[in-house]
């Protein structure tokens, strides 16, 4: 009986911590393109690519742990990270969007698409300011 | 008898008479009463009073504005990019479709680069300037300043060139900010940018097919620009002299910039891998000559 009540505790335990993730809010994706990463690192693996305005909804889980610097993110069915400097509150101004029959004419295929999103993960960015 | 049939004849001959007019006076009523529905004037100053008319109007004028702005949506569309925002797209697709052949999808150390050129640049007194550093990994692309988005700059370096000459992160902070004012004057976009691409750029092709050799004859003059054309001994000696006048207010940042040209004179004399360099940045033994203080005869 002490078993079965042990393995049914178990059993509910298990089930709430699976549970207890969270969505934070949907953002908008802000670079051209971007990867959603397998890990909180700039060069592991890429889960998918999404362009920029791309809905993505912030999650918080108290199994995963992310840096400050990072979002643990759903996009579709997979779940990843993205930098949260790529990430915007309000839908932003692309420029595929702006000027989508003349961006529709290129023709991008997988690879540059790919490419594009990688461009953004290798960027070192930054901008002076008053000292 | 007959006087009899006399007055039945008057009566029914009155009572045919009323039923006619009863008739007529039905059908002028009915009428009046279209008149009045249909006669604007008669209910018109009702639907002044009640603003009704006006807000008519309103409307018609708000579907003619929405009408208007649809069709300017909808051509807008079909707009080639503002030259502003050319710039910046086309040098992002310049590195998306060389991506190989530069090598920059590459794992690196973090040479703390960001820190190192924003602090340079904030400690000459230049802020706001929003910048993109891109490692690239191989010899054959030494250095390059791209135009970005919004005025921002894309920056270019080699990590093999990095190692060869053990540049130290001051070092290529200033080479960066050399970069900075080569692009500053433009020299980038002028010798890059295209008839077509001024013609185009901001316009509508809306009705028609857009005209993509714009867009490869940006590629094709990017790529000219970056590893054969470079830069004029006159662009060198500009560059130089902004460098040095800019520098001279801090001693500690002008000394390490003449000791990174002795640096590049004396390893590109000998290395021949780098032998383009001195064909696009011409050259580090002038540029020595350029800012060196001058012999002083006593």
């Amino acid at each position: 009986m002490q078993y079965l009540f042990l393995l049914f505790s178990l059993l509910s335990f298990a089930e709430t911590t699976s549970t207890d993730e969270k969505v934070v809010g949907v953002f908008y994706m802000k670079p051209l393109f971007g990867h959603v990463h397998q890990t909180s690192v700039g060069t592991s693996p890429s889960l998918t690519t999404i362009q920029c305005a791309h809905p993505v909804k912030v999650l918080e889980s108290s199994k995963v742990s992310v840096s400050a610097e990072w979002a643990y993110v759903q996009v579709a069915d997979y779940r990843g990270f993205i930098l949260k400097d790529y990430l915007s509150e309000r839908k932003p101004d692309c420029f595929q969007g702006k000027y989508p029959k003349f961006f529709d004419t290129l023709n991008l295929d997988l690879q540059e698409l790919y490419y594009w999103g990688r461009l953004y993960d290798q960027y070192i960015q930054g901008e002076s300011r008053v000292q | 008898m007959i006087n009899t049939f006399r007055v039945n004849l008057a009566f029914s001959s009155f009572l045919l008479l009323l039923s006619f007019g009863a008739y007529a006076q039905a059908q002028k009523l009915q009428e009046e009463k279209e008149l009045e529905v249909v006669n604007f004037k008669s209910i018109k100053k009702v639907l002044e009073k009640d603003g009704l008319s006006q807000a008519a109007e309103q409307k018609k004028v708000q579907v003619a504005v929405m009408k208007k702005e649809q069709v300017n949506l909808d051509q807008g569309r079909y707009n080639y990019p503002s030259e502003d925002e050319l710039w910046g797209f086309m040098s992002e697709y310049w590195l998306v479709k060389n991506a190989q052949i530069l090598g920059w999808d590459f794992e690196k150390p973090d040479y703390g680069l960001e820190s190192s050129f924003r602090s340079t640049l904030q400690t000459l007194g230049f802020v706001q300037k929003k910048f993109k550093i891109l490692l690239v990994n191989t010899p054959t692309l030494v250095r390059a300043s791209l135009p970005g988005n919004d005025g921002e700059m894309i920056l270019l370096l080699s990590v093999p060139f990095i190692r060869s000459l053990d540049l130290s992160k001051l070092e290529i902070s200033l080479m960066f900010l050399e970069d900075y004012f080569r692009l500053e004057a433009g020299y980038f976009k002028n010798q890059v940018a295209s008839e077509k691409m001024k013609k185009l750029a901001g316009t509508s092709f809306y009705g028609q097919k857009p005209d993509l050799t714009m867009v490869e004859e940006l590629m094709k003059n990017y790529h000219k620009q970056i590893y054969e054309k470079g830069f004029t001994f006159q662009q060198q000696f500009e560059v130089t002299k902004k460098m040095d006048s800019f520098l001279k207010s801090n001693p500690e940042l002008w000394n390490v910039y003449f000791r990174l040209l002795g640096k590049l004179q004396s390893f590109l004399k000998v290395n021949v891998q780098y032998k383009d360099y001195l064909k696009l940045f011409p050259s580090p033994e002038m540029q020595l000559k350029w800012i060196s203080p001058e012999d002083k005869v006593l």
